[in-house]
């Protein structure tokens, strides 16, 4: 009880902050009757699925304060989990998503004990190399459909058990419903034990160590905490598109992106990485469809978030959101 | 069984021993001071207890259990606390939220880990100090600080590492006060790293001396300050001599 | 066992360009502590330059050399003045994300200025030529590779310990502080260390495109494989990753011989980069030290 109590308190964080919060909610759920396009939408729910790629991401990037850049290798576990299953076996969503989480934790757990022996760029490094490990894996096996990866059945009527629907608001609504368990679960965690250990650990390494705490093995578990969310992502993500190849789901780029959002936004920070998706994702898709109608201008919207990422690095590493709290103060 | 048991212990840094078949006893409930000149080797031999090093050879036991090579959060949670000389000044965690984590050794609750917290805080007679930055406070509270997370771990042996240092003699003869009172009240073994003589006659019930690595005296604080070779380790041959 | 010595033999020339790509990355990591991540890039413009260079003034590969080499040290000076010096100032964690947004800006501005389109060279003295040794045949491009990296790699190697310069370099890396001290300024090493890490890897980038397709993400692999090489290597060990080099090298031609001698469908050649990743994750992991020590 005192878990579900914590995670729904923010009044430790300032009244602008509180109010804000209630006007971004208020605005998502009415957002679908303002009668935008299916454009907008489409970008809304991108939107909502990268803040909760990038606030799974924020678990060990942020609180953890190990940088990572494989997050796509779990979007790709649960994807695969999802589609396989149902494309096999016809299991519907709801039995296989926790199976995919559970594959992305026990996976986690297992890469992350040798993982979590190294720091900084080593770390970042061997992240990367997992994720193209899996990526290959993926792309050459012929069981999951190597390169061509897999296509899901379409069900002709609004399925809940199937997680399929012909209009876009039910997966808006749904990943608006995904969206606010991450938040509320990452509002738990920054005050549950393990956040309070991780930020003792990012403090003051030795004296963390000193009051019995486990460094590596709460990082491992940190990790396996993000790999869970992003799992729960890559499920949404095959019943969304109802197409998934290595490209979409495992590929560096969208390990790229999801670390991009969150530090951009803010690492370490509770809105962090909703502010950094709510940055991007609309610059990416509006540019992306701007530019994509001239031909000569590829590759122009990720020079410009390339930029962006160096600017901040040089200037203000803790990103927008430490760019707001630097005129306020203090924050949390 | 002693509380604590320190058997032929060697640390080696290649080549250079700094601890060379230290051995010594502890039991439940004293105060033991340790003291030796500059170099003698107590940090390391400090340090092989709680855990950062691994002596090349020798034990450590805790309560019975050997816990030698163990690391610091294992002897942590075995139930041995230490405190650091110098407290790294953070300004991530305010004070209370620093004791929290001390806490959360023992305990999954939020809830119940501030509470302690409080509670050692005011023991420790820093109410309202809580919710400031270590970098903000004045030494002597800065060590208290270090203290009250040590303590949150509900430590049976708590290991000080100079805790005087920096402190003037207001603040020394409160620390001695604090300390008596954690032993007596708190049921908590003390065993203090310290340079100050004044804060170790004070405190201690017996003393053990270190110099170059071997341990050179052991004893009531009142014969150790007459003991020859304890004299001549601090200040030369000459002096022992002549005295 | 014939193809397996010549594959032996070809990992052996490709290791010793992939040493010449490490040996750069190397060079800045043991000066500054900082992984350029953006040095597959600094590959890539180094391919485009000399490709650029040969077509439009119908110059022998060759002879392009020198301005994919001198790219190189631009590209590596402008960084570190521009940039990379800004980077200096934060926590470890803004250096590589800034290094990483080097790479990508420098990747999609390939992409933006020159197209996704793969290109290679196709006129040169040596291309489509080869020379037979034996019962083994070697491309002249690739050989031409082999021999002007390790060349090119002797020559920084003889830099780095005989000359004044060279030393003072070296001096930086192991202590920043007394070199500092001693009256060598840490900001001209570390862009020295810049302009070799940049110059390096431009020549590597010239003799690539002779027989490598160049195109906007080329970089990608071969800074995945210049990480392997330095971290088996040992970090900051500049013998160590010219012997790593030459093992991923070996490794990377005679892995997928070795599946198709042992009958295996699965382990084909897609897998040949894939065990280079997993040797980086091993080695990273369970010898940090590399398999020759550390800086050196």
């Amino acid at each position: 009880m005192e878990k579900l109590k914590d995670a729904l308190d923010f009044s430790d964080f300032s009244r602008a902050e509180q109010i804000g919060l209630i006007i971004f909610s208020i605005f998502l759920l009415v957002f679908p009757w303002l009668g935008s396009g299916s454009f907008v939408k489409a970008v809304m729910i991108q939107f909502l699925l990268f803040s909760l790629f990038g606030m799974g991401w924020n678990t060990i990037g942020g609180y953890g304060g190990q940088v990572e850049l494989g997050k796509a290798q779990y979007v790709g576990i649960g994807a695969y989990t999802v589609a396989l299953l149902m494309v096999w076996l016809n299991i519907p969503f709801w039995i296989s998503m926790p199976i995919g989480v559970l594959i992305a934790v026990g996976y986690s757990f297992i890469i992350g004990y040798p993982l979590f022996r190294l720091k900084g760029h080593y770390f970042a490094i061997a992240t990367i190399c997992t994720s193209l490990v899996l990526q290959d894996i993926f792309t050459n096996w012929k069981l999951v459909g190597a390169a061509k990866g897999i296509e899901l059945p379409i069900h002709e009527h609004p399925d809940f058990l199937y997680m399929q629907f012909k209009s876009d608001n039910y997966y808006y609504y749904f990943i608006m419903v995904l969206f606010y368990c991450t938040l509320f679960y990452m509002n738990w965690f920054r005050k549950s034990k393990l956040g309070y250990q991780l930020r003792m650990i990012k403090d003051d390494e030795e004296a963390a160590e000193s009051l019995g705490i486990d460094i590596r093995w709460c990082k491992i578990k940190t990790y396996s905490i993000a790999s869970a969310f992003v799992a729960v992502g890559g499920g949404f993500m095959a019943v969304y598109n109802l197409y998934i190849d290595p490209a979409s789901v495992m590929d560096l780029d969208l390990s790229i992106k999801i670390a991009l959002m969150a530090m951009l936004g803010g690492a370490g920070s509770l809105w962090g990485p909703i502010i950094g998706a709510a940055f991007l994702v609309p610059l990416d898709r509006f540019l992306g469809s701007w530019l994509g109608g001239h031909k000569g201008l590829i590759g122009v919207d990720f020079m410009i978030y390339a930029a962006l990422i160096m600017v901040v690095s040089a200037y203000q590493p803790r990103g927008i959101w430490g760019i707001i709290e630097q005129f306020r103060g203090k924050g949390k | 069984m002693a509380f604590l048991e320190v058997k032929d212990v060697i640390k080696d840094f290649g080549g250079l021993v700094a601890n060379s078949n230290v051995s010594f006893q502890i039991e439940e409930g004293e105060i033991i001071g340790l003291i030796g000149p500059n170099g003698a080797g107590k940090t390391t031999l400090f340090n092989c207890i709680v855990g950062y090093y691994s002596p090349e050879s020798g034990k450590v036991l805790f309560k019975g259990s050997d816990i030698t090579g163990h690391k610091p959060f294992q002897t942590n949670q075995a139930g041995i606390g230490r405190t650091f000389q110098i407290m790294k000044v953070t300004t991530g965690m305010t004070v209370v939220e620093n004791v929290m984590v001390g806490a959360f050794c023992r305990t999954d609750s939020r809830h119940q880990a501030r509470e302690e917290a409080l509670e050692i805080l005011r023991f420790l007679g820093m109410e309202g100090v809580g919710e400031h930055y270590i970098n903000e406070l004045p030494i002597a509270m800065q060590k208290k600080v270090g203290m009250a997370r040590a303590l949150a771990t509900k430590p049976q042996l708590l290991m000080l590492d100079e805790v005087a240092s920096g402190l003037n003699h207001t603040e020394t003869d409160e620390m001695v006060v604090l300390l008596k009172r954690l032993n007596a009240e708190k049921k908590i073994t003390l065993f203090l790293i310290e340079h100050i003589m004044e804060m170790v006659m004070a405190v201690s019930q017996k003393v053990i001396v270190l110099d170059g690595g071997i341990k050179i005296a052991e004893g009531l604080p009142q014969d150790i300050v007459k003991n020859e070779n304890v004299i001549k380790a601090y200040l030369g041959e000459k002096y022992a001599k002549s005295h | 066992m014939e193809i397996l010595i010549d594959a032996l033999l070809q990992g052996i020339l490709m290791g010793l360009l992939f040493a010449l790509v490490a040996l750069g990355l190397n060079v800045i990591f043991g000066v500054m502590d900082i992984v350029n991540f953006a040095h597959g890039e600094f590959l890539m413009l180094g391919m485009y330059t000399a490709y650029f260079t040969s077509l439009l003034i119908g110059v022998d590969p060759l002879f392009a050399l020198p301005v994919s080499a001198l790219t190189g040290v631009l590209l590596g000076l402008a960084s570190y003045y521009w940039f990379i010096k800004y980077l200096l100032r934060g926590p470890a964690i803004a250096q590589l994300f800034g290094t990483f947004g080097l790479m990508l800006f420098l990747r999609y501005l390939a992409q933006f200025l020159f197209g996704i389109d793969y290109r290679i060279l196709q006129k040169g003295v040596l291309i489509g030529k080869s020379f037979s040794v034996g019962p083994f045949i070697f491309d002249a491009t690739k050989l031409a590779a082999g021999v002007l990296s390790l060349i090119a790699f002797a020559v920084v190697y003889y830099f780095l310990n005989k000359t004044k310069v060279g030393k003072a370099l070296q001096a930086t890396s192991l202590n920043k502080e007394a070199a500092s001290y001693m009256g060598i300024k840490t900001d001209k090493m570390n862009a020295l260390a810049w302009a070799i890490g940049g110059g390096t890897v431009g020549v590597a980038g010239g003799l690539l495109i002779n027989f490598y397709y160049v195109y906007p993400t080329v970089g990608l692999l071969f800074v995945m494989i210049a990480f392997a090489c330095v971290a088996l290597g040992g970090f900051g060990s500049i013998k160590g990753v010219f012997f790593a080099g030459l093992l991923v090298g070996i490794l990377e031609m005679v892995f997928p011989v070795f599946g198709q001698l042992i009958g295996s469908d699965f382990l084909g050649p897609h897998f040949k980069f894939t065990i280079v990743y997993l040797a980086y994750f091993i080695i990273v992991v369970f010898r940090p030290q590399g398999l020759f020590g550390w800086k050196n």
